[in-house]
């Protein structure tokens, strides 16, 4: 009774950590180095980073440029530019979106890929 | 005869005293005598005084002018060749009255033998006691007075007149009896002409047979031709002779005239400079002298016409000896009466009319006893009068009313009678005015119209000089400007140190001062504004942190020092802030060091940061609306 016990629990933590493993888009991408980013995004210039962060509020708009959004991660507060080609997706403050990002010149971080989690 | 009042005859005096200086100077008789050609007095002082009168006194009028002297009574003034001065109210005149009042009175003993042998010599030579004698001692008197300082030696020159004249009469004496002796004479040489003049006869008459000569001699024989000869040449010598006498005799005659005239002219002058020198006793003895010397009666004076129409005109009486002796008996007894009349109102304390009175006696009579002898106490209170009225004058002259006010109420105590109408009139005016532009100068003062101040406080201080209120105005005025120069200063040296908020603490006293000066004012109005800014930022950093937002009370104040770095205030109270809001600070730090490394994206992030700490914060927001427009432009 105490081993099938102990299987169902271990059968839900592997379930739970597959889960976690498959929900996230950008698993093979490391994750953005805030730090070091707030400390010189130049050294940054041309990666690809994937940051899962919960939106802030909308800076600025621009049909042609994109949308600029303030977006917190662990505790800190950065710009992140979301292009045109990705108007269609709807996004709000206090959601929470898994980007794909190049740091572009200026240390401008701007989306390459957008999912909503 | 016509007589003058004592006032006038007073008045008479003094005026006439100038004009008869002109006479003492000029004295003559109308036709001078021509100089005795031998024998007789010499007569050394009529040569200079014909000249004098026929050289100045024919073609300029006179010797002190053209016009002869006229005094108004009324008015009290003396007009004189063309000027006209009131004679109590002349330097020279007040001078010797004010030495006249502080000298002591005359009554020693000395003053008393004086006056005692002055008083026997006139009683001596008063009509009815001037016989023979009392002459002779009158005249031996003379030099015992003028042993006395007082007479100047006055008596001597009497005394030189009366010996003189003397002199001139024995010299008529001598003629006289010159004449009667060439009388002899010339009888002699009649009876000598007609003897010559006989025998001629006798021997015409013997020589023709006719006649009684014949009977007389006798078978005398013709003259001869040589006998005819010599008795004319006698005869012609006899006659010659006798008209060499008459000559003589007649010469004699006129010298007599001339002595006579001579002597008297000289006494006459004499008499004249006692008068003019108000020796008026001294006159008195030499008029009778001079009618002990001269009796033949004539007093006539032989003055030149000038002065003898002036003794017409106001005295009303021909210019004699009886004349001037009237004159000064009545000076005298004039100058007994002004005194007397001081010496009233003295005690009434009338010092105003008592001065004047005692300033007219001793016009006329200075040598007078009774003028002498008025004791010094007495004579103190007319000085104290008369310097204060001359200090009035001298006030209201140089327009010190504060000065005259107080002398005119000293001299309403002093002297009852004082009219101070008049002073406190002009006083009073003077005052009014000078005040009224000193109100005008105020206002001028404080509406910044120097222009009109200047004018306002020089057409003050020309009506009266010395007023308090306008020593206090200028004192006031000085002293603002002395206050306003170094706030000037002060602004200018605060304004270069940037010392703004000293400038703000001392604002009262510089905008006072800066009133005069636009530029300045203008840039402490610009001061002002900023240090009102500065001290605005300050309380409301004081109110964030009462409500401990420190990162907003830090801003309230950076903002500011960033525009006024060199307030000490503002400085301190952000170096203050600075610890409280160090999280804020230092975020914001961050965003402008990476904006400044154009790090846009980690700038943006610090700003966001910033003002998630501080959500107000204007820096974090300019920050992020400036970083936002570059990352996404406006379209």
């Amino acid at each position: 009774m105490l081993i099938a016990v102990i299987l169902v629990l271990a059968a839900l933590a592997g379930g739970y950590f597959l889960f976690g493993r498959t929900s996230d888009p950008y698993r093979t991408y490391t994750s953005l180095p805030v730090p070091d980013y707030l400390q010189n995004s130049n050294s940054l210039r041309g990666n690809v980073y994937k940051l899962d962060a919960t939106i802030g509020q909308s800076l600025q708009w621009s049909p042609s440029v994109g949308r600029l959004f303030s977006v917190e991660v662990g505790g800190e507060v950065l710009p992140v530019l979301v292009p045109p080609p990705f108007n269609s997706v709807n996004i709000e403050k206090g959601q929470r979106f898994y980007f794909l990002i190049k740091v572009e010149d200026h240390g401008i971080l701007t989306a390459t890929d957008v999912k909503k989690s | 005869m016509k007589t003058s009042s004592p006032a006038t005859l007073g008045l008479f005096s003094w005026g006439a005293s100038l004009l008869f200086a002109s006479v003492a100077f000029a004295q003559v008789p109308d036709a001078a005598p021509a100089p005795a050609a031998g024998g007789g007095a010499p007569a050394p002082a009529a040569a200079p005084a014909q000249g004098g009168a026929a050289g100045g006194g024919q073609k300029n009028g006179s010797f002190l002018g053209k016009d002869v002297p006229a005094f108004d009574p009324g008015s009290e003034i003396l007009t004189w060749d063309g000027k006209n001065w009131n004679v109590n109210n002349n330097r020279v005149f007040q001078a010797r009255f004010e030495k006249y009042l502080n000298a002591p009175e005359q009554t020693t003993a000395i003053d008393k033998q004086y006056q005692a042998v002055i008083a026997q010599i006139l009683a001596l030579l008063a009509p009815g006691n001037a016989n023979t004698q009392n002459i002779d001692t009158a005249f031996k008197l003379l030099p015992v007075g003028s042993r006395f300082d007082i007479d100047a030696r006055l008596c001597d020159s009497i005394a030189d007149a009366v010996y003189s004249a003397w002199r001139a009469e024995n010299a008529q004496n001598r003629l006289a009896n010159a004449n009667a002796a060439l009388d002899a004479e010339r009888t002699q040489q009649y009876w000598n002409a007609q003897h010559v003049s006989a025998g001629d006869n006798a021997r015409e008459n013997s020589s023709t047979g006719q006649s009684g000569r014949s009977t007389k001699g006798g078978g005398q024989k013709t003259p001869s031709a040589t006998e005819t000869y010599e008795d004319t040449m006698r005869m012609t010598e006899h006659t010659k002779r006798i008209a060499e006498i008459e000559a003589q005799i007649k010469g004699n005659q006129i010298k007599r005239e001339l002595n006579s005239i001579q002597a008297k002219v000289e006494f006459q002058a004499l008499v004249l400079q006692f008068f003019l020198q108000r020796r008026f006793q001294h006159v008195l003895i030499a008029t009778r002298f001079y009618r002990a010397v001269f009796t033949d009666g004539d007093t006539k004076l032989n003055v030149g016409k000038d002065t003898k129409d002036l003794f017409e005109k106001s005295s009303g009486m021909p210019p004699t000896v009886g004349t001037i002796d009237s004159l000064a008996n009545e000076a005298l007894r004039d100058v007994r009466e002004g005194v007397q009349a001081y010496n009233f109102l003295l005690e009434k304390q009338e010092l105003e009319s008592a001065t004047k009175r005692l300033a007219e006696a001793f016009t006329v009579g200075e040598f007078v006893p009774e003028i002498r002898t008025l004791t010094r106490d007495k004579k103190r209170q007319a000085l104290e009068f008369t310097h204060k009225t001359n200090q009035l004058i001298s006030a209201i002259d140089v327009k010190d009313d504060t000065l005259a006010e107080q002398l005119v109420n000293d001299l309403g105590k002093i002297a009852k009678d004082f009219d101070n109408s008049k002073p406190m009139g002009i006083i009073g005016a003077s005052k009014q005015v000078s005040d009224m532009h000193l109100a005008k100068a105020r206002n001028a003062a404080l509406k910044g119209d120097n222009a009109t101040l200047e004018a306002e406080l020089t057409a003050a201080t020309e009506l009266w000089p010395r007023n308090p209120a306008l020593a206090e105005l200028s004192k006031k005025i000085f002293s603002q400007g002395d206050v306003q120069q170094k706030a000037v200063i002060d602004f200018e040296q605060l304004l270069s140190q940037k010392n703004y908020r000293q400038i703000y603490e001392d604002s009262p006293r510089f905008m006072g001062a800066l009133a005069f000066y636009p530029d300045k004012a203008a840039k402490l109005k610009e001061v002002m504004e900023n240090m009102k800014t500065i001290e605005g930022a300050l309380m409301r950093a004081d109110e964030m942190v009462r409500q401990n937002n420190y990162p907003g009370a830090w801003e309230s104040v950076e903002k500011i020092a960033q525009q006024f770095p060199e307030d000490n205030k503002l400085s301190k109270t952000r170096a203050d802030l600075t610890p409280h809001a160090a999280d804020f600070v230092r975020t914001l730090q961050d965003a402008q060091d990476m904006e400044k490394r154009d790090q846009i994206g980690s700038s943006l992030a610090f700003y966001l940061k910033a003002r998630k700490i501080y959500p107000a914060s204007d820096f974090a927001g300019d920050g992020i609306n400036r970083l936002v427009k570059k990352i996404v432009p406006e379209s």
